[in-house]
Order: structure tokens, then C-alpha cells, then sequence
């Protein structure tokens, strides 16, 4: 490599490009003096032509991703580890994200949306391992509207293809009862209120079966089910104390929110309850109310699947059949005569069907279905007559009166 | 030519099973409103007396609805696929503006099968339950200009805020319907319970605006959206529905109550609740609603008892 320039200690010009340690270096080969040594460069192949590398490109900036996206994987990994989430659900849920956030449908949507979007991506992960969460846990540590939410959800779902499987509901009752504060010993809970973990689930999990068996849970939100089976699970095992606690106390003490629909529920579980007690015979006797069936709840979940078949009139013939044969000594109700009719039990009075409780306490009267006659506007081409018409159009006179009016 | 092949079948049943050709070509020049009425008059010769009773809200059902029953009925008996073929056909000719899976082969005319003439169908293959139509949602092109404020000046049965929405809010009381009027000239009609019943409402908003003073005409009127429900008299199990039906179903308790099925073949979305009522909406015509209704009640049959 020719040399540049003369050595300015003994103005020799044979200067030598040599490396020390792998530092480029421009030596005179007369005495030894260094001229230059090698520019720290960057990486870059082209530092041999000593250009100037800019930042940007040294640094890899442009690999990066862009600050929105950085944003909502951070969230949705904050969302993960504020749920304590395994670690797997955090990477697919934000491959999830990142996959939607290039799609079109998702780009250009708003901030808050953008969030949600982050929200959406965790609960789709938690619901396709079987995690349950539910929708209203999600919205609540994002701080969103349900409704927002749920679009956002629909939207995801449609766009990426996603199959999401229902939540499953032994699983919510587990993850719910364990936030539950009455399980371990605090010091606003009294005594006689504390209950253990695994009989409380093992009795709510009966009765949120039972709940499900018999109509209460299909079509329903989840959440305030749960909520009733678990509070007629506590105050039955010990019935004592805890009858004269209401529902909202237990949720106060329980450290749980009480949402509104779950009285509806406690009073449908009670009258399932009630229902199913008139046909156990020891019970018979004892004219049981709402309080006080609380206390033979053991038994009613013990002797549930007899119960079922006995204490509601059934639908179909086959499986009257199967009552009167398979009945033990309790007695058999007489066959059903169609579909909802109630049959009289041989003792006690008729039983109630086995029907959603929207069946049996129709809000609306059925409209008796009256379509027009099939005579009148057969085509569609009738003629129209004049008279019809003008009906419709304003006179003369109120015209001026509303010209006046609203001064159009 | 393939377009009235959809409702053409039942047309066998009086006639010799292998003339397959003479009903195609006869009903080709049949206009589409008409259709139906073409048709039910063609069928009134049939004998109706192997339909399973109706119940007593079906009893007002007039004979045009025994006549769709009983296409619905014979066309159970063809294999499903061979169904496919001939709804493609119908579907295929909205106009290429709706998002419809492409028509396999529209050309070819699928074989059907000779079908025996009235066979009884057993009730377990017809659900003997025929949806009624709620909502029609029809679209017609008045083609002209017209002035919102003017319209609400002098018709009686008008509302506008132009702040809140750009057209004219329009009702009439036979049929009892809802338009929207825009000042281009287009104009959507809602709330008629049949096809006909829309048209002739579409054509007295039309005649108004034209009393108003406008040279409105009636250009392209059509169907946009037809909405039907039924009972099936039989509380269902939709959890059990969306486990077995997972790539149609979509079942979120804490959105809405009810299932949310998209059938693929007819392209309707039924929403089913568990006390057993079913709406259908998505259907360009009729068919297509008892089509979807009789694929779906035999899957509802089958979540009919409880676990």
C-alpha cells in the first residue's frame, strides 16, 4: 500500500500500514514512529474506505420495532406477570399481538383499542390453555368498557382465525375461591366464618354441577353463579352462625366483588333446593323454607342424581320409563303427560319441570303469531291509491304554521 | 338459466321425475318477485295431506309457506352435496357487490337423483316447524336528487336531524315500515314482514316523495337482508352445542346469552337461546332461511336433553 506523506520525525517516505494487535497503524519503516493509528470504526464492511457509519444504521435501529408495538408487548407482558401467568402464555400471547397489530383491521385503531387489543390477546391465550379468566377480570385491570372489550375480542377472534374453547367452569370456581379471603384467618373475619379450601370447593363444585344440570347455568354469566353456589356451600357447612349472614356481607368478607345478578341466582339455586328437599322423605316432614333447606344441603348434593330425576317432571316418555323402573323406595312420581305438563308427585304437590328458568317464567306473552293474510299484498305490485298517499302530506296550512314555527 | 333451479325442484313431484329439463326452462323467464306466487299456483293441484300436523301458531300459515315447507321437505331426500349445488346457484346471483364464497361450477347442472313422487317425509326428517319473517331490509334507487328539508316540511309522516343523521326518517302505517331517505336519491326500507310487503311499502315512500314535487323513480329495488324466528319448543344445551360445533359456533355467556352459529351452506347466522328460540338472519331470500332452519333443527335435536 503506498504510502501517504513523508514521516515527520526523519522525513523518510517509506511509511508502512501494519497492524498492532489488530489496530491498523501507519509506521515509518525507517524509524519506527507512528503516524496514524486505526479509526475505531464500527462493524461496517465499508470502514476500510474510512467512511462515517451513522448512528442509526451502527446501532440497529431500524431492526427495531416500532415504539406502538414495543408499547403493548410491554403491557401485555406486565398483564402476564400481574396474572402470574406461565411463561409460555406470555410469548404466545405476544406473538399474538404482534400478529394483529399488523393486520389492517388493527393498525390504525386507537390507542384505547390498541390497549384492549393487548388485553384480548392474554385472555384468548389463558382461554385456549384452559386458564380461566374471565372477561371482567381482564376489563378491570385495563380499566375498559365491557363493551369495547367485547368487540375488540370479536374482532381478534375473526380476523386471526383464533378457536377459543369455553370457559370451563370447574376451573373459574377453583381460581375464584382461591382469592377468597375467608380461607385463611384474618383479622376481620370471625371465627365461626373461616372455612377450609377443599371443602368449601368440593361443595361448591357440587353445587355449581347442580346449577348446570338444572338450567341455572347455560345462557348465563358465569361469574354470579359461582358466586351463589359459593356462598350456599359456606353457610352450609355451618349453618349455625353463618345463616344470618347475608350475601353481601360474605362477598365484603370474602374480599369479592358482589355482582348484582347473583341474588337471582341464590334464589333460583334455593328453589331448585326446595324443590328437590320435598322429595327426600325424612325431609318431607319438616316444612322447609328458604333458610332452613340451607341446612340439608349435604344431603340434597349427596342424593343429587336421584333427586334430578325424581324431583322435576321430565319431558319425554323414554325417560319416565327409566324413573318408574329405576325409582328406589322413595316412591316414583306418575308418568308425565307430555312435554311440561306437571305431574302430580304422589306426595306432595305437582313437580316442577326441568326447564331454564326463562321457560318457566316467560317474561313476555307469547304474541299469538298472526301474519297479514296472505291475500293482501300477494305481489307487491297493487296499485296505490291517491287518497293513501296524501295522507301523508302536510296541508297548506300547516305548512305556514310550521314555516312560522321553525322558520325553516 | 340455473336461477330459479333452487325452488324449480318441487315441481318434480306432480310431473314424471326424469323431465328434469321443462321446468328449467319455463320458469328461466320468471321474474324474481313473482316467483313465488308463480309457483304456489302451480302447486295447488298437489296433495298436502302427508305434512305432519302444523301446531297452533303454524296454523295461520298460508298455502305459500306449505308450498316452501314441501320443497324443503322433498329436497331433504336429495344428498346434501347435491343441495349444495343447487343453492350455490341461487346464491350466485346477488350481484358480485356481497362477500359470497365462489360458486363451484355454476354452469353445470347437478344430477338429482329421480326423485318418487310425494313421498311421505317422516317427521324426523322435517322438523314441521317453519320460521316466520320478522324484518325485511330492502334497498331502491329513487334516482334523484332531493331536498331533505323539504321533504320534512311538508310530508306529516317525516322526521330529519341533520345533526344526528343524514336522511329523512320516513313511516307509513300499511305495511308498517321505516325509511331512510338520503338526499342522493337512495332509500332504505325496514320492517316489512314479507318480500312483497316491503316492495309495495318501498313503492308508497316512492310515490310520496314523487307527490312532494321530486321526479323520484323506482330503480333496482332489492332485498338486502331478510330476518326470520321459530321455536323449536325445546330447551338446548349450547354448551354442548359449541363443543361439537366449535368452528361454527361462538358462545360467550358474559357477551350475550346466546349461541351465535354461522352456518357456511346457506350463509345465515342463526342465534340460538336455550329456551329453544332461534333467529336467523343474513338471507337474501327465503329459502335460504327454511334451508339453514332445517340443517340446524336436526343438531338441536340432538343437544335436546339434558346430560
Amino acid at each position: 500500500m503506498a504510502a501517504r506523506g513523508r514521516c515527520p520525525e526523519c522525513g523518510s517516505g517509506s511509511l508502512v500500514e501494519d497492524a498492532h494487535y489488530a489496530q491498523q497503524q501507519l509506521v515509518c519503516a525507517a524509524c519506527g514512529c507512528v503516524l496514524s493509528e486505526g479509526l475505531l470504526t464500527t462493524t461496517y464492511t465499508d470502514e476500510e474506505h474510512l467512511r462515517e457509519v451513522a448512528y442509526s444504521q451502527s446501532t440497529g435501529q431500524k431492526e427495531q420495532l416500532s415504539r406502538c408495538l414495543q408499547r403493548g408487548i410491554r403491557r401485555v407482558q406486565d398483564l402476564c406477570k400481574v396474572l402470574q401467568l406461565p411463561a409460555v402464555f406470555e410469548e404466545t400471547a405476544v406473538s399474538y399481538f404482534q400478529r394483529a397489530l399488523q393486520l389492517p383491521a388493527f393498525h390504525l385503531v386507537s390507542l384505547e383499542k390498541k390497549e384492549l387489543l393487548g388485553g384480548c390477546c392474554v385472555f384468548v391465550t389463558c382461554r385456549q390453555h384452559n386458564w380461566p379468566l374471565t372477561m371482567g377480570t381482564v376489563c378491570s385491570l385495563l380499566y375498559a368498557k365491557q363493551d369495547l372489550f367485547a368487540g375488540v375480542y370479536l374482532s381478534l377472534q375473526k380476523e386471526l382465525g383464533l378457536s377459543v374453547p369455553a370457559l370451563s367452569l370447574a376451573d373459574l370456581v377453583t381460581t375464584h375461591l382461591s382469592s377468597f379471603r375467608l380461607l385463611q384467618p384474618a383479622t376481620d373475619v370471625p371465627a365461626p366464618f373461616l372455612e377450609d379450601k377443599e371443602r368449601l370447593l368440593a361443595r361448591t363444585l357440587a353445587m355449581v354441577e347442580l346449577a348446570s344440570q338444572t338450567w341455572l347455568v347455560t345462557g348465563r354469566h358465569p361469574v354470579p353463579v359461582v358466586m351463589a353456589a359459593a356462598f350456599l356451600a359456606w353457610q352450609s357447612l355451618r349453618p349455625g352462625p353463618r345463616l344470618r349472614c347475608p350475601l353481601a356481607r360474605f362477598c365484603r368478607l370474602a374480599g369479592v366483588e358482589l355482582p348484582p345478578p347473583a341474588r337471582l341466582r341464590l334464589r333460583e339455586l334455593l328453589e331448585i333446593l326446595l324443590a328437590m328437599a320435598s322429595r327426600l322423605s325424612w325431609l318431607r316432614r319438616c316444612r322447609l323454607d328458604r333458610r332452613t333447606v340451607v341446612k340439608h344441603i349435604g344431603d340434597l348434593l349427596q342424593h343429587r342424581l336421584f333427586l334430578l330425576k325424581n324431583a322435576f317432571s321430565q319431558q319425554d316418555g323414554e325417560e319416565q320409563q327409566d324413573t318408574s323402573q329405576g325409582s328406589g323406595s322413595l316412591g316414583s312420581p306418575p308418568v308425565a303427560q307430555g312435554r311440561g305438563c306437571p305431574s302430580a308427585g304422589r306426595r306432595g304437590g305437582p313437580l316442577r319441570p326441568l326447564l331454564p328458568p326463562c321457560l318457566i317464567r316467560p317474561r313476555k306473552r307469547l304474541r299469538a303469531a298472526a301474519p297479514s293474510a296472505p291475500a293482501s299484498a300477494a305481489t307487491g305490485d297493487e296499485p296505490i291509491s291517491d287518497s293513501e298517499i296524501e295522507e301523508y302530506l302536510r296541508s297548506p296550512e300547516e305548512i305556514q304554521a310550521f314555516r312560522k314555527a321553525k322558520a325553516w | 338459466f340455473q336461477d330459479d333451479f333452487s325452488t324449480s325442484p318441487h315441481l318434480f313431484t306432480p310431473m314424471s321425475p326424469y323431465d328434469l329439463e321443462l321446468p328449467v326452462q319455463t320458469a328461466e323467464d320468471g321474474v324474481f318477485a313473482s316467483q313465488s306466487k308463480e309457483l304456489h299456483t302451480d302447486f295447488s293441484s298437489v296433495d298436502l295431506s302427508f305434512l305432519p300436523d302444523v301446531t297452533q301458531e303454524n296454523k295461520e300459515q298460508n298455502l305459500s309457506e306449505d308450498g316452501h315447507e314441501t320443497q324443503k321437505e322433498l329436497d331433504g331426500s336429495l344428498p346434501s352435496h347435491e343441495d349444495s349445488g343447487v343453492f350455490m346457484d341461487e346464491s350466485s346471483l346477488s350481484p358480485p357487490g356481497a362477500a359470497q364464497p365462489p360458486p363451484e361450477a355454476p354452469g353445470a347442472c347437478p344430477p338429482l337423483t329421480p326423485m318418487t313422487p310425494v313421498t311421505p317425509v317422516t317427521s324426523s326428517e322435517s322438523s314441521g316447524i317453519v320460521p316466520q319473517l320478522q324484518n325485511i331490509v330492502s334497498t331502491v334507487n329513487l334516482a334523484c336528487k332531493l331536498d331533505l328539508k323539504n321533504i320534512a316540511l311538508h310530508a306529516r309522516n317525516a322526521e330529519y336531524n341533520p345533526k344526528r343523521f343524514a336522511a329523512v326518517i320516513m313511516r307509513i302505517r300499511e305495511p308498517r315500515t321505516t325509511a331512510l331517505i338520503f338526499s342522493s336519491g337512495k332509500m332504505v326500507c325496514t320492517g316489512a314482514k314479507s318480500e312483497e310487503q316491503s316492495r309495495l311499502a318501498a313503492r308508497k315512500y316512492a310515490r310520496v316523495v314523487q307527490k312532494l314535487g321530486f321526479p323520484a323513480k323506482f330503480l333496482d329495488f332489492k332485498i338486502q337482508n331478510m330476518v326470520g324466528s321459530c321455536d323449536v319448543r325445546f330447551p338446548i344445551r349450547l354448551e354442548g352445542l359449541v363443543l361439537t360445533h366449535q368452528q361454527f359456533s361462538s358462545y360467550e355467556p358474559e357477551l350475550f346469552p346466546g349461541l351465535v352459529y354461522r352456518m357456511v351452506k346457506p350463509r345465515i347466522v342463526l342465534l340460538i337461546f336455550v329456551s329453544g328460540k332461534v333467529v336467523l338472519t343474513g338471507a337474501k331470500d327465503r329459502s335460504e332461511i327454511y334451508e339453514a332452519f332445517e340443517n340446524i333443527y336436526p343438531i338441536l335435536r340432538g343437544f335436546k336433553k339434558p346430560s
